[in-house]
């Protein structure tokens, strides 16, 4: 905490002494105010020498002949063999150079002279295509050549700064957050989450635990420029396990140039009265080298439902990235470090002892607990943290291929803690440790109308769970290896017609050491199975040692047509097969929110599901919409029901256990734009999802219910930096649910009674309406300011959400205002 | 092409996972449930004698084989039955344990006790039971506010009768008073059912 506030206050240092300069680099800044401070006494030294070098961008190779021309006074120099060059009798003050070469464009470069100096230039040698290379990289990454790309808006990338990636991600259609509490929030993406969304930063997928309903992505999305989705597996460079779709954050390189530019956010929020700052720095030079620093502070007290406060509820989050690289175009390397902590605190109401706890949280109809408004965050609460590290290097070929080489370091750290009892009070309750090390290599190659992509991938992850928690361990420790293979490929044989098809194989071996407690074990009846992987009894329980391979192959294949010039339509094939994850296969543990005791099944395999994708895009004059229907079949699709009650001295609990079942997901994903004139603008977003098991027709849970929203932008001429956009958007009550409700006997009153303990009904259908206002962007100095005021739940109304593991407990969080100030540097 | 470029990486690769060997070489320790309460006991004299009847209640939590069979029971799971004269008083004592490791049984009552603000023993007599009463008795802990605790505590049975009744230990309750369940808030620890028979 300490490193990180002077971190951030070295950041802010630095912001407060750029702030008016900025595009100068140091030297400049410093040149120019001993130029101010000459300029006193009225004269102008004309005795100055002015040296240099030219060197060639790509290698550093010396520049002999180039043309090196003070534009002011004419005077004009060549470079030697070396690429040396001398200005002599130069007066003091900004000069204008003009740097050139037969096979180089020119360099035009401002400089300030108040001594004597020596500088290096970097020109552009150009090569056959470099253009092309150039622009190839400056312009968005297709993260797919035939399935829709949904990129985040700088505007809803902004406005969501503070609010963590899932919510930023809930504006694309089909993307649903499945939420614990407020802050809390995983992206689903076509009615699957965790396991089934890849979440790729830098390049690699992030490893932190995504199996958990309850585990957040540690990751800060205000790292990255670019925000991009597919909904399918549509990205087999980077993972072939998530049939739900992929979300890829990437950075765009910086110019090849010497500024120092920044971005910084300030977000204030009523509900929870929190303050969010996100500042982000790059500084480049002309010879390629460039530093990116970015940091967030976020602190948010307990958010407030329309009737009462949600005590406990808050978060903090401290987060840092730093990377440094090179980019001499036809070569580049980075490496980069990223921090990542957070620590959120969990409604404390929601923390039961048993089912009959349960039923009474559920009448009461509010939360049990409502304390003062409160920034602490107690018991119960997660801390998470995420350290990831890498290097990666890139070189060009001549023949238009492209080498890629990547290793990645990820360690995260997850600790729960639960409210307890004497010296264990401040231990927590879960204490798990991943570190994952990744290596990929690729290869891609591409030419006017195909490009290829293939490549090698190595990953090695090992878990660890302190056991001085003094609770039995929710999942085992584990080492994970997995080594594989892809290959992409895209064809664009004309205009409108373009093809793409890729697999990727990866072969995994589990080394899993789990303690089974024989009750359960008895209960399983495992002994015939596992009775052979024994390797210690200690206490009531067997140590077993098991490896489990899984070999997965993952191919997609996909087609699209540009049918005329506005029509669009694209159809894509997504073959996946996923390895069952470790929870999915040996968890182990009871859940304080719902009551329930979770048990892994060591005996699921593969699962495979195929997804067709249509996605219609048709624009006619001022009216855009897009449509996309989807179809996913399941095998051996793993989910998690009731299975029966168990019964301890704390009360009964329902079992939930793994399964694999055959299911069917089918749904609709509608978008539509219209511009009514100039200054109205109206948008629509509309998704209907299904899914159920085949064989049983029951539904599958956690399924989105229909939402729909509806936005209405407006803007006036006149005032052409500002504009405003009022939403509202309906989610109806999903009445497809599977019922795992149960009974349970209390004594009320004397009385005994049996309750019916209803976890399955989803709530209400609800609307929301919002306002958002955005001012600017206004020069201030030589930065631009935006401003943005903006209001959720602006009517203040109570509602719950079906996809809130905490519904049972309390309403959603009520009427927020935000106040958001973007300053661009 | 490929084969040049290719074939360095994926050796490189695969010397890795030879030199690594991919295994967990060695035994994770035994996680200790340090928390969790398996074995509940109501020490039981009638006042006047000597004589301590102990009903010890430990539904699952820990796997002594001979509780296998009573998984299959009715929902309420083990059936204790407290026979007392009508009549009369008692003296009983709640014990709460967490005996997971036989060679080193922890006495959970101790802490109770320590943290007897944020701790509430409760029993729920249920209507059928009628003239039975269970009272504070006169060694119970009491809180910082004087609430009794209740581990202490002292029955007293008038006439013939027979009904259940069901013991709590509540954690960090709402209220410390309070005449049924809910009246509590807060988190249960334990919830042990025993019907008691006035003969």
């Amino acid at each position: 905490m300490n490193l990180f506030s002077f971190l951030v206050g070295l950041i802010n240092l630095k912001s407060q002494k750029y702030k008016y300069n900025k595009s100068y680099s140091v030297s400049k800044t410093a040149a120019s105010l001993s130029i101010l401070a000459a300029g006193f006494c009225y004269c102008q030294k004309c005795d100055l020498q002015f040296e240099g070098q030219i060197l060639d961008l790509h290698d550093d190779s010396p520049i002999s002949l180039a043309v090196v021309r003070v534009l002011d006074n004419d005077q004009t120099a060549f470079t030697d063999y070396n690429g040396f060059f001398k200005l002599k009798n130069q007066c003091s003050g900004k000069i204008n150079l003009k740097i050139s070469h037969l096979n180089c464009e020119d360099l035009y470069q401002e400089l300030n002279l108040n001594k004597s100096v020596f500088k290096k230039f970097y020109l552009e040698h150009h090569i056959e295509s470099l253009n092309e290379v150039i622009v190839e990289e400056s312009k968005i990454k297709e993260l797919s050549s035939t399935a829709h790309n949904y990129l985040l808006s700088g505007l809803q990338k902004d406005r969501y700064s503070g609010s963590g990636l899932a919510k930023a991600l809930e504006q694309i259609s089909g993307v649903n957050i499945l939420t614990t509490g407020n802050v809390i929030s995983k992206p689903m993406i076509h009615g699957m989450f965790g396991s089934r969304v890849g979440i790729i930063y830098d390049g690699v997928q992030i490893e932190n635990q995504q199996w958990g309903q309850d585990h957040a992505p540690n990751i800060d999305q205000n790292a990255f420029e670019e925000i991009l989705l597919v909904k399918g597996a549509g990205v087999l460079k980077y993972s072939g396990d998530t049939p739900g779709g992929v979300i890829v954050l990437e950075n765009k390189l910086p110019k090849i140039n010497d500024s120092l530019y920044g971005k910084s956010i300030l977000s204030g929020i009523s509900n929870g009265r929190g303050l969010n700052i996100v500042s982000s720095w790059t500084k480049s030079y002309s010879n390629g080298n460039y530093f990116k620093a970015q940091a967030m502070i976020k602190r948010i007290g307990d958010f407030s439902a329309p009737k009462y406060i949600l005590s406990n509820s808050g978060t903090n989050e401290n987060n840092i990235s730093l990377s440094f690289g090179k980019n001499k175009i036809l070569r580049q390397w980075k490496t980069n470090f990223s921090y990542f902590s957070q620590e959120i605190g969990i409604l404390r109401s929601s923390h039961i002892g048993n089912v009959n706890d349960l039923v009474y949280a559920i009448d009461l109809a509010k939360p049990t607990i409502i304390k003062p408004f409160d920034h602490q965050i107690d018991l119960p609460k997660q801390v998470n943290k995420h350290y990831t590290t890498g290097i990666q290097y890139s070189k060009r070929y001549k023949s238009n291929g492209k080498l890629n080489a990547r290793y990645s370091w990820q360690r995260n750290n997850r600790k729960e803690y639960d409210v307890r009892r004497g010296e264990l009070k401040n231990k927590p309750a879960i204490d798990i440790t991943l570190n994952t090390h990744d290596l990929l290599s690729n290869y891609q190659w591409k030419k006017s109308n195909w490009s290829l992509d293939s490549g090698v991938f190595f990953q090695i992850q090992d878990n660890y769970s302190n056991p001085d928690t003094g609770t039995r361990r929710l999942i085992p420790d584990y080492l994970k290896t997995e080594l594989g293979t892809y290959f992409t490929a895209g064809l664009t044989p004309s205009n409108n017609f373009s093809l793409g098809f890729g697999f990727r194989f990866g072969h995994q071996n589990n080394h899993t050491k789990k303690y089974y407690k024989n009750k359960r074990w008895n209960e399983g009846n495992y002994q015939d199975k596992l009775g052979a992987f024994v390797i210690n009894e200690v206490l009531n329980q067997k140590l077993v040692e098991q490896r489990l391979i899984f070999n997965n192959l993952s191919i997609n294949t996909g087609v699209k047509f540009a049918l005329s010039n506005r029509l669009n339509l694209s159809l894509n094939l997504f073959h996946t097969e996923r390895a069952p994850d470790i929870a999915e296969m040996f968890s182990d543990g009871l859940h304080h929110s719902l009551a329930t005791i979770e048990y892994g099944n060591p005996f699921l395999r593969s699962e495979t599901t195929q997804k067709f994708l249509v996605n219609f895009e048709k624009e006619i004059g001022n009216f855009t919409y897009n449509i996309s229907p989807y179809l996913t079949n399941g095998q051996n699709y793993i989910i998690i029901e009731p299975t029966g009650i168990e019964y301890t001295i704390r009360g009964s609990f329902p079992v939930w256990e793994y399964r694999a079942v055959n299911s069917t997901i089918r749904g609709m994903d509608l978008d539509f734009s219209f511009s009514l004139n100039n200054s109205i603008k109206l948008r629509n977003s509309s998704s209907w999802i299904e899914g159920f098991e085949r064989t049983s027709k029951a539904p599958l849970i956690n399924i989105p219910p229909f939402t729909s929203t509806n936005f209405i932008q407006f803007s006036i001429p006149k005032f052409k930096s500002f504009f405003m956009i009022v939403s509202n958007k309906i989610t109806l009550n999903q009445n497809q649910f599977p019922n795992h409700n149960f009974e349970t006997s209390v004594v009320e009153n004397g009385v005994r009674l049996n309750k019916l303990v209803d976890i399955s009904t989803p709530p209400r259908s609800y609307h929301l309406f919002g306002a958002e206002l955005h001012w600017g962007p206004y020069p201030f100095f030589s930065d631009k300011v935006s401003l943005s005021l903006i209001f959720d739940n602006i009517f203040n109304s109570s509602y719950r959400n079906y996809l809130n593991r905490l519904r049972y407990y309390a309403d959603e969080q009520g009427r927020n205002m935000m106040l958001q100030i973007k300053i661009s540097h | 092409m490929f084969k040049n470029l290719h074939t360095k990486p994926i050796t490189a690769l695969f010397l890795f996972i030879l030199i690594f060997a991919c295994s967990k070489d060695e035994d994770p320790v035994p996680a200790n449930e340090e928390e969790v309460i398996t074995l509940v006991t109501l020490e039981v004299s009638k006042v006047g004698s000597s004589e301590i009847i102990k009903y010890n209640f430990e539904v699952e939590g820990h796997d002594h084989d001979d509780h296998e069979e009573e998984k299959d029971d009715d929902h309420d799971g083990e059936h204790t039955e407290i026979e007392l004269e009508a009549n009369s008083s008692y003296n009983v004592s709640m014990f709460i344990y967490n005996d997971t490791d036989p060679n080193n049984i922890e006495n959970i009552t101790l802490e109770v006790i320590e943290e007897k603000d944020e701790h509430q023993i409760f029993y729920a007599i249920t209507d059928e039971l009628s003239g039975f009463s269970i009272k504070s008795a006169s060694d119970d802990t009491l809180d910082s506010n004087g609430n009794p605790l209740f581990n202490k505590t002292t029955w007293t049975t008038t006439g013939e009768t027979s009904g259940d009744v069901v013991g709590y230990l509540i954690h960090e309750p709402t209220s410390k008073t309070g005449n049924t369940r809910t009246d509590f808030g807060g988190a249960t620890d334990f919830e042990i059912e025993f019907e008691v028979h006035v003969e």
